[in-house]
């Protein structure tokens, strides 16, 4: 085995975990209750969010997912007029995959909180899982290490960057439209 | 009605749900047919290997170390293991995890351990346990097919005149395509070939399914199309192409009046490469196209597509997919996505065009979502008793005109958007390949 330098801990205050830990529940919330245009206030506008494709690489020291290609890869603008306008009173009714939507569920933990150089910047690290549950369907799963960058703007933080590296390569989920 | 698709108006709902059609089908479709596998950018370099499938059974497509594309069934001739367990690598050799025989990324059994302890002082006769093989493999504009069928027809013979297509699609850039990362792949809970009837032609659904990204502005309006050309025709137009293999092609153009070839959705530096590798018919049907797709049977499809607004107002751009459906169950398959960019592209509008691609026919774009909904509902629906009784309707466009000679483009077509001809297209050669198997159903 190759040695390693140890493993970092976290270096905020607890009173800040805490903050943004809630921060993370909220936003969790606002997505699992489709309140959409209260989750987009928690986006910083030059947010992104991306997937990349995840595989069984062909070593344990290769990472089992695939920057060069992408699963998501969203903008602030893509998701309030390509995601979220479809839930709209005057389209929703032809926006046929979400309708009736997709319930979905997320499950947060491990939740780990870096300061970042730069002012009132954090990285943040989480588990999660997303469970989808599609009309009469069982539920399907679909769990991933997230890493989000979050700033503390005027009015409370904002989120500026997602990146979710799933672990299921062989994707079994009612649809893949999915902000994890 | 044109001599490809005779038969086939209606046909029963049991072939998208019953199980012993889809046993008979692995047995009289997929064991026979050319199927698409890799493209060729996806193992540049000797040794480099993905695993992909050929109906149920996986296999290794590898380049060899004499730079050649092998096709090897994963499966270590001594007792079965899988000799690959990553979705792709590189590899000069291959070594069974069980008892450790050992096959050269040719195929050839090159190293059986304790030989002699167990099978004597002569050993065992290497040469007759190659790793298990199709019977041939070519390659076409970079496209890997492969089939396990000794008597198969060459496959440029297979594709016959939908080469011409994909020779349009696929091979009008002077560098040529690769397919950009690793595949997504998923499970859909339908029939393997739904989403593949959808693309052979499929003009028909599009404003009712995808009415929300005609909202969205993800289809060029009045707005976008001013700008594109001084002059508006009145309507998109479109043809479909049906060939005798069931391979077959939609192409759907841009309403404008123009003079020359415009490749929106390309940078204009782009065009006049394209138009020195296109024939002046193929240069008709690449330019100011609004979404071209065909599927080519029985699994693979290929969609090359114009999309606007996509990042942005005014920001338009077309991308290249291919996606394959592999048999899982009557009701259940797995699809494998690869979106491909034209080599040496400009990284802005190569990025847009990824943009584009997974905004709207990606895995996770707005179209696939609303396609997947309806393909997964044809499965659930057919596996009632009654309902699996009942035929589909595929009688759609009976009446268009064939298109004039004139025009070039080979194969049976015929101009008009609204169609489903090149479904019934793909049922006449599975009638073809599956014989009398509904018989008594």
């Amino acid at each position: 085995m190759t040695k390693a330098e140890p493993a970092q801990q976290a270096v905020v205050d607890a009173a800040t975990a805490f903050e943004i830990q809630d921060f993370l529940y909220l936003e969790a919330e606002l997505l699992d209750e489709r309140r959409y245009p209260e989750w987009v206030n928690l986006v910083a506008d030059d947010f992104t969010y991306q997937v990349p494709v995840p595989r069984t690489p062909d070593s344990p020291h290769k990472p089992h997912w695939d920057d060069r290609s992408l699963l998501i890869d969203e903008s602030k603008w893509s998701l309030m007029s390509q995601w979220f306008r479809r839930f709209d009173a005057d389209i929703y009714e032809t926006a046929w995959g979400e309708n009736p939507p997709v319930r979905f569920r997320h499950v947060l933990s491990n939740v780990r909180v870096h300061g970042l150089t730069g002012p009132a910047a954090y990285e943040v690290r989480s588990n999660v899982v997303l469970i989808a549950t599609r009309q009469s369907d069982p539920p399907r799963y679909l769990s991933g290490r997230r890493t989000d960058e979050l700033v503390r703007g005027d009015s409370g933080f904002l989120l500026r960057r997602r990146r979710v590296v799933l672990d299921q390569v062989l994707l079994d989920f009612p649809q893949l439209r999915i902000i994890l | 009605m044109t001599a490809v698709e005779e038969r086939a108006g209606q046909v029963s709902r049991a072939r998208w749900a019953d199980r012993e059609l889809f046993d008979l089908e692995m047995a009289r479709i997929f064991s026979r047919c050319w199927q698409f596998l890799a493209h060729e950018s996806e193992i540049p370099e000797p040794g480099d290997y993905v695993l992909r499938k050929m109906g149920r059974d996986v296999v290794i497509v590898v380049r060899d170390e004499n730079g050649d594309v092998r096709v090897l069934l994963n499966s270590c001739r001594h007792r079965g293991v899988p000799l690959c367990r990553a979705d792709s690598g590189n590899a000069s050799h291959f070594r069974c995890s069980y008892h450790g025989w050992t096959y050269a990324n040719t195929g050839e059994l090159r190293g059986v351990t304790y030989q002699r302890d167990v099978y004597g002082r002569d050993g065992i006769d290497k040469s007759r346990l190659p790793l298990y093989a199709p019977a041939q493999v070519d390659t076409v504009f970079g496209l890997v097919f492969a089939t396990w069928n000794r008597d198969a027809e060459p496959l440029r013979e297979y594709l016959g005149d939908i080469t011409w297509y994909l020779q349009a699609v696929f091979d009008k850039y002077p560098e040529g395509l690769e397919v950009v990362g690793t595949p997504v792949r998923n499970v859909v809970r339908a029939n393997w070939k739904t989403e593949g009837e959808n693309l052979s032609g499929d003009g028909y659904h599009t404003a009712i399914t995808h009415a929300s990204a005609f909202e969205l502005g993800l289809f060029a309006t009045e707005r976008d199309l001013v700008k594109l050309a001084d002059e508006i025709a009145p309507r998109f137009t479109g043809r479909t192409v049906c060939t005798p293999r069931g391979h077959t092609m939609r192409v759907q153009r841009l309403p404008l009046v123009l003079d020359g070839t415009h490749y929106f959705g390309y940078p204009a530096g782009m065009w006049p490469q394209f138009d020195a590798r296109l024939s002046p018919a193929q240069r008709e049907l690449m330019s100011a196209l609004s979404v071209g797709h065909g599927s080519i049977f029985p699994n693979m499809s290929f969609i090359e597509n114009f999309k606007t607004n996509v990042d942005g107002p005014d920001l338009h751009a077309r991308y290249v997919r291919i996606t394959i459906r592999y048999p899982i169950d009557a009701t259940t398959s797995e699809e494998l996505w690869l979106y491909l960019c034209p080599r040496g592209a400009d990284s802005d509008w190569a990025r847009l065009s990824r943009l584009a691609y997974l905004r709207t026919n990606g895995p996770s774009g707005l179209f696939e979502v609303d396609d997947t909904e309806n393909f997964v509902g044809i499965s659930e629906a057919s596996r009632g008793d009654v309902a699996r009784g009942l035929p589909v309707v595929l009688e759609g466009g009976r009446h268009h005109p064939a298109t004039p000679v004139e025009a070039g483009w080979p194969g049976e077509v015929v101009d008009g958007d609204r169609t489903e001809r090149t479904i019934r297209c793909f049922h006449r050669r599975w009638d073809e390949l599956m014989g009398d198997s509904e018989a008594g159903r």
